[in-house]
């Protein structure tokens, strides 16, 4: 029982760490503009779906990884130029609509691209499933788990140890002041949507190899993943990671003891407790901007 | 980017701001030199702090222009005409929580140096401070440096590691200034800089906008503080219901007959 409920935990921390990828996309937009950004799942499907359908025409993994990622990145570029910037005068409940307006349309598109087939991704690296105290993960959870070090390392250093960003957080903390020093607020949301795009498009690419990935498989990921930004706290990259994890192993132990339908409903169980119990979430601040 | 300092450096021509029915701004002209204080005074209501909105990009005049030399700003979003070298601060200082004193003056410094009108080049803004080059540790050493030097000269030098939650509202008011001056502005406007101080306070202020003068920088000072406001500025601009009413030298407009109507009448009012 034990052992299966650590296989299980395994199983969801591989899940946790992708979630903890599109929470740190959810927590980049929504301190930089405010905005929560329900398409945010989509660009893991995007990145997915690009690398599975260009390895399927044979082009080699790391190749077909890099071309993911840019192809995601571009994906966040234009959903920011085209639905975002033209709408910036809107208020929250607008900008909601409009990126779960983005998010539909997204899904449709990929729809359009490459229909609803499933694709598949080979790992990225043969060899034998890795042994953890009696449990066992494939070694494709290692090049995700390597990913997110990687991705949240790198934020890390960026806002702690860059002048960039302190311009970021300068802005994030108090937008008229920053204005004032000529940091450039719409350079940086333009910048957050790339950037938040890319990672979710990398989370893509480097996960669809274990489930494989299909048209509406952004949905999950979205969902997922804002119940984890919110559960460590919208405002804290910190709070996404641990966020990510945490739900990941709920899911998939809740999951694996009840049933796997039970998944999702434990994680928009966690939502509401969350909300009702710890609005601010795990790490974040109560008040947002002073 | 620099930008060209002539003798004239802000330009103010015609312009106007409506908000629906009421004229705040009625096409006021006027210009500010390199090097001056340019106070701007008038009673309650009379569009000054509409007029800095207008300068610094927080709304776009109904009609008029405002240029910064050969520059034009208006249509500009707040970040670029900052970037420009135009700066301001408000009536209330408002700080940025959770930052000791010296990281306030810094957060400035870094945008100006992400902001790429000063020497490091921008791509060096994304280097890694501590993994960096030679080159980044000097220029964060000569950041620390800077910020050390603006505090002393806003009378905070003793205070750069206490947190801004701890300073009174005078400190935050210089703290202000200084972060403003860390941008290296050639236009500053300051928005009433000596409410809520005491007369020790108000002369540390009036100290540094003078400093500032010395520096090269057009100061233009809201203020309602008529007496103070007259013996630091060079020339004055009195505004009454959103129209200019007189310019000249600080004697002079104290003399001039509109001015004191406009003062009186809305002292009965």
């Amino acid at each position: 029982m034990i052992a299966q409920i650590w296989q299980y935990v395994l199983g969801g921390v591989v899940d946790g760490a992708i979630f903890a990828l599109v929470a740190a996309g959810f927590v980049l937009i929504y301190q930089v503009t405010g905005i929560i950004n329900f398409a945010q799942g989509e660009f893991v499907m995007v990145g997915g779906m690009t690398a599975a359908s260009l390895a399927a025409a044979g082009m080699p993994p790391l190749g077909a990884a890099a071309i993911a990622v840019l192809v995601a990145a571009c994906v966040g570029a234009l959903s920011y130029l085209l639905a975002i910037r033209p709408a910036r005068a809107a208020t929250g409940v607008t900008l909601i609509f409009i990126t779960l307006g983005l998010d539909v349309a997204l899904r449709g598109l990929a729809l359009f691209v490459w229909g609803t087939n499933p694709y598949s991704l080979p790992a990225f690296s043969g060899g034998n499933a890795v042994k953890l105290f009696g449990g066992a993960l494939p070694p494709q959870a290692m090049w995700v788990l390597g990913t997110d070090l990687i991705v949240f390392a790198a934020l890390y250093l960026f806002f702690a140890r860059t002048y960039a960003g302190t311009a970021v957080r300068a802005a994030v903390a108090n937008p008229p002041i920053a204005s004032t020093f000529g940091i450039p607020l719409r350079t940086f949301a333009f910048a957050s949507f790339v950037v938040a795009a890319a990672i979710g498009g990398l989370g893509g690419v480097v996960i669809t190899p274990i489930p494989g990935v299909q048209y509406d498989a952004g949905l999950t990921y979205g969902l997922a993943g804002f119940v984890a930004a919110v559960l460590g706290g919208l405002d804290s990259l910190p709070g996404a990671l641990l966020g990510g994890f945490v739900l990941g192993i709920v899911e998939h132990v809740a999951g694996g003891l009840l049933s796997p339908g039970w998944e999702q409903g434990v994680g928009f169980l966690i939502l509401v407790l969350v909300l009702v119990l710890r609005p601010q979430g795990l790490l974040g601040r109560a008040v947002r901007r002073a | 980017m620099t930008v060209a300092v002539s003798a004239t450096t802000l330009e103010v021509r015609g312009v106007s701001m409506r908000f629906g029915g009421v004229l705040a701004v009625d096409d006021v002209t006027f210009a500010a030199r390199t090097g001056e204080v340019l106070g701007v005074m008038g009673p309650n209501g009379a569009g000054k702090t509409t007029l800095f909105n207008v300068i610094s990009g927080v709304q776009r005049p109904t009609a008029g222009a405002v240029s910064l030399g050969p520059v034009p700003l208006t249509g500009h979003s707040v970040d670029r005409i900052a970037s420009l070298g135009v700066t301001r601060t408000f009536q209330t200082p408002v700080m940025f929580w959770g930052l000791t004193v010296r990281e306030s003056i810094a957060v400035a410094l870094a945008a100006r140096e992400f902001g790429g009108s000063y020497p490091p080049p921008p791509a060096r803004a994304l280097l890694v401070a501590g993994l960096g080059t030679q080159g980044r540790r000097r220029a964060d050493a000569v950041l620390n440096e800077r910020a050390d030097a603006l505090l002393a000269s806003a009378g905070l030098a003793h205070m750069g590691d206490r947190a801004t939650e701890s300073l009174a509202f005078g400190e935050e008011r210089l703290l202000e200034l200084a972060r403003a001056l860390a941008v290296e502005p050639v236009v500053l406007l300051l928005d009433e800089p000596l409410s809520g101080l005491n007369p020790e306070e108000v002369e540390d202020v009036l100290t540094l906008v003078r400093a500032a003068r010395t520096a090269g920088v057009a100061v233009l000072l809201v203020e309602h503080a008529v007496g103070e406001l007259l013996s630091v500025a060079d020339r004055v601009v009195v505004l009454d219901h959103g129209r200019k009413i007189a310019e000249g030298t600080p004697s002079a407009v104290a003399a001039d007959p509109l001015v004191i109507d406009a003062y009186i009448g809305d002292e009965l009012e």
